[in-house]
């Protein structure tokens, strides 16, 4: 079942204006319920414009954004409704936080959608915990934590209007490798106990390998593929040519590709160019 | 969006304006907003306001980039043009209805007004759009040096203004954008910045003060370090790439001025005041 | 023959504790480090490590509590020297924003030499030079928010090259930019290094940058855990995982196939290496 449906998505900053810009054209596709999109594409391809459709803080110029196959732009209230559902996490999200106190600041996104004391309160117990902190943070001052902490305490305050749907806008940018992990593994635990559908903007091929189940490539405001990660990455060259980094792993095992070594499918991880290699090998073959 | 504006904004081509240093343009800007509020009649207003016209034109920015700046000005000078017509007294009864009466008096005071308003705002837009902000600081910092004698016993310089004047044009576009971030984000939480009473709304601004003010302190702290690594030590042993000096260009630019006010004056004397 | 440039000295250090607050442990403690002149270090360290404290030591933003940080043999505790030592240490740092002075390319650039009291000609001349080899020159005029981070950074950069000091120390000049701006910076620094011979001391978490110099620093826990070229620096990926760090994919194929019992030849950290040692492996067999 689509969870978030696409139509026709197009948006031109300053219509009308000399420094008009089409940001989105013509993007159409589906998300399915539960999945863990990644979408790719350098900066000015449109992904932030994109995703700030999706909870309708940007209107369409043309285009449809579905939401359980509702149109969340038809009414005021369904528009406002749309925020909820889709929790859109921004990119350095440790800059919102202005409450007191951690569980205050998780508590802003429960507050504005008038849940009573009792709800609040349990989805703030919940949430610290889902970003792997306990509760004595909850009375901590948030601009006294760790850059990594600030981070996950931030996107805890978006989990904690339970959206059916999880949008990280580079979740993981300006971590280091092992707060990177962290986060993550944070977001890929999340996804399972909660069953909720979750996508994730990133600059690193690497990283939606990792992770993702589906892969949305964005080039020049337009959705230059979508499909599984091998769907995707098995068109390396043409991920190239967009100016993407495919990961070293998948380069090398073109490159040996080329130079004649019968290699199965594509090559995105470690593991799996390991376990080539070993099959190789044990089939015995010589260049 | 807030980023589109436009007042305060450098306008790079090649006119007789952009060439001129920044403290004829400074010192002719003061002297014009003195000169047009000396103004009395039409005749005198009217010789400044093509003054301002053929400024506006030599300086090769297009008009439409002045008639955005004034844009937001407009209901401004609409709702000071519609209370003179309403409040001021003498002059002859052109109309008179149930217990409002306009004169003579108060329609001109009111077209004096509103012209003077947009040659005020176009000549200083041409400032901002001729001169780049770095000119512009250094020129306001040659220009006060002389209170630097004043100021130092305060343990205070010109320069120190120029640089804070520097850094706020620099940092004005970044925060900015910034705020526009911190909105999102907050509305993206559901934080409701549109409906409400004053209260409430002022209630809903703090989700977006408060780390728009620890961004802020944190640029500032950062920023100070930097400079401090650039070896910035204050204004004194300071030299500067761009020296101004005045040219045949600025004598010309100050002539035709100097001349035009004082035609000013003589229309001034010469006709009676109509307001 | 080689010239020292920066000396740490048994250095250590501690931030200051807030009022009735307990003291803060040791930043750094007992470092002893020499950079010689021309050197490409790169410095990596999770987030804590104690890296940035040590960028900050060595142009006296930050002073040792104990022992003795040298700059040209000038101590950086002396107050009076301290921008005698700037004059030859060079900062960039990691928000391109937060270092950029002017609201015009040109302007900031000649802010370092302005302040240096460099005559205007002059000042003129190192200007177009170093927006050139940054490759900025073209954007000379233009305001620095209309710039991408990486193109903001690399302003910064030229900064500092205006102010013609013989080293500079970039502070994670690539954690705030995508993969293209990361890319460009790079390249700038190791273009500084190369063709102008200045001496570069870069921060990083990002393995894939640290491969590039010709000496790798690994901090950890405030202390230098390991010191040598890339290829020593690598040859220990348990260690390096063990404090949170990333190796290249290359290196860890050949780390992973070797605990299957499959020898590559070699310390692998490029794709090209990593091609070769594969092909080698499946040639073998013919030999």
């Amino acid at each position: 079942m689509n969870v978030l449906s696409v139509r026709g998505l197009t948006h031109v900053y300053g219509q009308g204006t000399s420094s008009e810009a089409v940001a989105l054209n013509n993007c159409s596709f589906d998300i399915e319920k539960g999945e863990l999109v990644g979408i790719i594409g350098h900066t000015g391809s449109g992904k932030s414009t994109l995703i700030q459709h999706f909870n309708g803080l940007l209107k369409p110029t043309s285009g449809q954004i579905l939401l359980n196959g509702k149109d969340i732009n038809e009414s005021k209230k369904s528009s406002v409704e749309s925020r909820f559902k889709v929790g859109l996490c921004f990119q350095y999200p440790e800059y919102q936080l202005f409450e007191e106190t951690v569980g205050r600041d998780i508590a802003f996104g429960p507050k504005n959608m008038k849940l009573d004391e009792e709800e609040i309160k349990k989805r703030v117990l919940k949430c610290i915990e889902y970003v792997g902190l306990d509760e004595s943070y909850l009375e901590k001052s948030p601009f006294d934590l760790s850059g990594g902490e600030k981070r996950r305490v931030a996107i805890a305050g978006v989990m904690a209007m339970e959206p059916e749907i999880l949008v990280l806008d580079e979740p993981t940018a300006g971590l280091d490798p092992q707060g990177r992990d962290t986060v993550f593994e944070l977001i890929r635990q999340y996804r399972e106990k909660t069953g909720s559908t979750v996508i994730i903007v990133s600059h690193s091929m690497e990283d939606v390998a990792r992770l993702a189940t589906k892969a949305l490539v964005m080039n020049k405001g337009e959705v230059a593929m979508f499909g599984t990660i091998d769907e995707v990455y098995s068109k390396a060259d043409e991920l190239l040519t967009m100016g993407l980094n495919v990961p070293q792993i998948t380069r090398i095992f073109m490159e040996l590709k080329k130079e004649g070594l019968p290699i199965n499918g594509n090559i995105y991880t470690v593991e799996q160019g390991v376990n080539e290699i070993i099959r190789l090998k044990k089939e015995g073959y010589t260049l | 969006m807030i980023k589109d504006i436009t007042i305060g904004q450098y306008y790079k081509a090649d006119s007789v304006l952009h060439k001129c240093d920044p403290r004829t343009k400074l010192i002719l800007t003061i002297a014009f907003i003195v000169v047009i509020f000396l103004c009395k009649n039409f005749f005198s207003l009217g010789l400044m306001a093509a003054l301002t016209v053929v400024s506006m034109l030599i300086s090769k920015v297009p008009v439409k980039m002045f008639l955005k700046s004034m844009k937001p000005i407009i209901p401004l000078v609409l709702l000071t043009a519609i209370l003179n017509v309403f409040y001021t007294t003498g002059g002859e009864v052109l109309l008179s209805i149930w217990k409002i009466t306009i004169r003579d008096k108060a329609i001109f005071t009111a077209i004096f007004i509103a012209i003077r308003i947009f040659c005020l705002i176009i000549i200083s837009s041409l400032l901002t759009y001729t001169t780049t902000p770095t000119m512009l600081t250094d020129g306001i910092e040659k220009l006060l040096k002389p209170l630097d004698f004043i100021l130092k016993p305060f343990n205070f310089r010109v320069h120190t203004l120029a640089m804070m004047m520097t850094l706020a044009l620099r940092f004005i576009p970044t925060l900015i954008e910034e705020i526009d971030k911190i909105m999102n984000a907050q509305k993206a939480r559901g934080a409701d910045l549109e409906s409400g009473g004053i209260i409430e709304r002022a209630k809903a601004l703090i989700p977006i003060i408060i780390p728009l003010f620890v961004s802020s302190f944190r640029r500032a702290y950062e920023l100070a370090f930097a400079m401090d690594c650039r070896c910035y030590t204050g204004g004194d042993g300071r030299t500067r790439m761009k020296r101004m000096k005045f040219s045949l260009c600025d004598l010309f630019v100050f002539l035709s001025f100097i001349i035009i006010f004082a035609g000013i004056v003589f229309l001034n004397i010469k006709f009676d005041a109509v307001i | 023959m080689t010239e020292e440039f920066i000396k740490f000295e048994n250095v250590s250090f501690r931030y200051e504790n807030a009022e009735d607050e307990p003291e803060l442990p040791l930043a750094l403690k007992n470092i002893n480090l020499t950079v010689n002149k021309g050197e490409l270090v790169a410095v990596l360290g999770h987030n804590g490590s104690g890296k940035s404290t040590l960028a900050k030591l060595t142009n006296a933003i930050l002073v040792p509590e104990s022992g003795k940080v040298s700059v040209m043999g000038m101590d950086t505790a002396n107050e009076d020297l301290k921008y005698e030592i700037r004059r030859k240490v060079g900062m960039v740092f990691q928000n391109p924003d937060n270092q950029i002075v002017a609201t015009i390319v040109e302007d900031d650039v000649a802010f370092g030499p302005e302040n240096l009291g460099v005559e205007p000609d002059e000042i003129r001349i190192r200007v177009d030079e170093s927006l050139k080899a940054v490759e900025m020159y073209e954007m000379r005029q233009a305001e620095p928010h209309n710039l991408s981070g990486g193109q903001k950074q690399r302003v910064a950069i030229a900064g500092i090259l205006a102010m013609q000091t013989d080293g500079i120390v970039f502070d994670e000049p690539t954690a705030m930019l995508d993969p293209r701006g990361r890319q460009a910076v790079m390249d700038t620094i190791l273009k500084i290094n190369k063709e102008q011979g200045k001496t570069v001391m870069f921060i990083t978490h990002f393995m894939d940058e640290a491969v590039l110099a010709d000496r790798v620093i690994v901090v950890n826990n405030g202390e230098i855990m390991t010191d040598g070229t890339p290829q020593e620096v690598f040859s220990d990926i348990g260690r390096l995982k063990k404090v949170g760090l990333d190796v290249p994919q290359a290196r860890e194929l050949q780390y992973r196939l070797k605990e299957n019992g499959i020898d590559l030849n070699g310390n692998i950290l490029f794709e090209d290496e990593c091609v070769k040692a594969i092909k080698e492996l499946f040639q073998k067999k013919v030999l």
